[in-house]
């Protein structure tokens, strides 16, 4: 399945990739790996060193908070967006 | 000096200029915390960034300006139970890269900085299980080479030092008291809160510590610590530097653990041309007004010129260029600094 994803600018500026990606999968962390493949430096922004998404970022599935199992249709809209916190 | 670069809590930026006369540029890496700067053997620049939400990254660049991120930064392995929090130094030994970082620990990289390797002699060193956080958290920042011999500084754990390209590891403590104990306590062999580590540039094996404890130095290697700080207001504070030519040392002493800002807000640099024997404030030029802020480990540099500065968490940075005769605050005000680095 082909989805869209949104990246924060925050990451994207910094990282000198693209905020909005189109990637294949059936599951949230299927997109990802797709995600990662393009983007391999972006592996260890988003997940920590077990492999989990960031304590601090939320990842949205058409609107709905998901997990890495999280399954996604096609041309999901998936969103990460990062804890707005901070001075 | 002409160009300085500048790490905050809210990008880097770069200083241009000289004397009275410097210009800003920046934000570098708006919004990241920019930790550590370091050079790369192909003479590329390297920052360090972190954020409480991406995790930490390393940026390379040929000219300060165009950067690009390496893809495998240091990382600790699935399982292992630690997180990388911040890269805390970079340190061109002449032939291999060396970071240290937060969950402490040293990486090795031999192929400019893309690819790491952990260094398991020390980061799995036999009292690892005992090691404890500093306030600024378990953290590998300080790393000197030379005579054969590599020293690694571990808040709050110690001076580490390996005799053999740093495949084993022995700690390096006597004569410092641990953090938080007696004196005249008995003497646990990590648990020691160092601050900062300079070496003399003819003789390695001399070396100045700015601890948790106090302001000591050894001339064996490390075998042995003895503290030096007649004359200072205190003896807590961050900053050690030793200028490679003449010798002179250079710290910057605050009040305690306690509070972390100098002594009734008299912020100085003390400097000692005696090898520690003796300090006195260095120069003239400070202010009459209380200065209540603080210095970080990684925000000084100086050069052999005779440059140095340093950036306080009150985001202004004191600048002297004659080894600390003469200094100059400069106008800009950035975030708290938490990295300096002369570049030219």
């Amino acid at each position: 399945m082909t989805v869209r994803v949104r990246l924060p600018r925050v990451l994207t500026d910094t990282a000198a990739v693209a905020p909005r990606h189109e990637v294949a999968g059936d599951t949230l962390g299927e997109v990802l790996d797709s995600l990662f493949a393009d983007a391999p430096g972006l592996r260890h922004h988003l997940l920590d060193e077990e492999g989990r998404i960031r304590p601090h970022l939320l990842v949205f599935v058409d609107s709905v908070r998901a997990d890495i199992d999280t399954p996604v249709r096609q041309d999901a809209e998936i969103q990460v967006l990062q804890a707005v916190s901070g001075g | 000096m002409k160009r300085i670069a500048v790490g905050t809590e809210k990008g880097a930026y770069l200083l241009k200029g000289s004397d009275s006369s410097w210009t800003v540029e920046g934000p570098i890496f708006p919004g990241w915390k920019v930790t550590a700067f370091g050079r790369a053997r192909d003479g590329s620049h390297l920052a360090a960034v972190g954020s409480n939400w991406f995790g930490i990254g390393i940026h390379r660049s040929s000219d300060f300006e165009e950067w690009v991120e390496t893809e495998t930064p240091p990382a600790w392995p699935e399982g292992s139970g630690r997180k990388m929090e911040q890269i805390w130094a970079f340190h061109d030994d002449g032939e291999r890269l060396w970071a240290g970082v937060a969950d402490a620990g040293l990486f090795v990289s031999d192929d400019g900085a893309a690819t790491w390797a952990p260094v398991p002699g020390l980061n799995e060193h036999r009292t690892r299980d005992d090691w404890g956080p500093g306030f600024g958290g378990l953290c590998a920042h300080r790393i000197l080479t030379g005579a054969d011999r590599i020293w690694v500084g571990i808040s709050a754990v110690g001076c580490f030092r390996s005799d053999d390209g740093g495949v084993t590891w022995e700690a390096k403590n006597e004569g410092v008291p641990p953090v938080d104990t007696a004196e005249d306590a008995e003497r646990p062999e990590v648990g020691y809160c160092i601050h900062g580590l300079a070496h003399d540039a003819i003789d390695p094996n001399r070396i100045w510590r700015q601890d948790h404890r106090g302001v000591f130095r050894t001339s064996d290697g490390g075998d042995t610590w003895t503290r030096i700080e007649d004359g200072l207001p205190a003896g807590f504070g961050f900053v050690i530097w030793r200028h490679p030519g003449t010798g002179r040392l250079l710290t910057v002493p605050l009040h305690s653990d306690g509070s972390r800002v100098p002594v009734d807000g008299r912020l100085r640099a003390y400097v000692s041309d005696d090898d520690g024997d003796s300090w006195q404030v260095a120069g003239t030029g400070w202010s009459d007004s209380p200065q209540f802020t603080g210095v970080l480990r990684g925000a000084f540099g100086g050069d052999e010129s005779g440059g140095f500065c340093f950036g306080t968490t009150g985001g202004k940075i004191w600048l002297t260029a004659d080894t600390g005769e003469t200094w100059r605050e400069l106008k800009p005000a950035f975030p708290r600094i938490a990295a300096i680095r002369i570049l030219e």
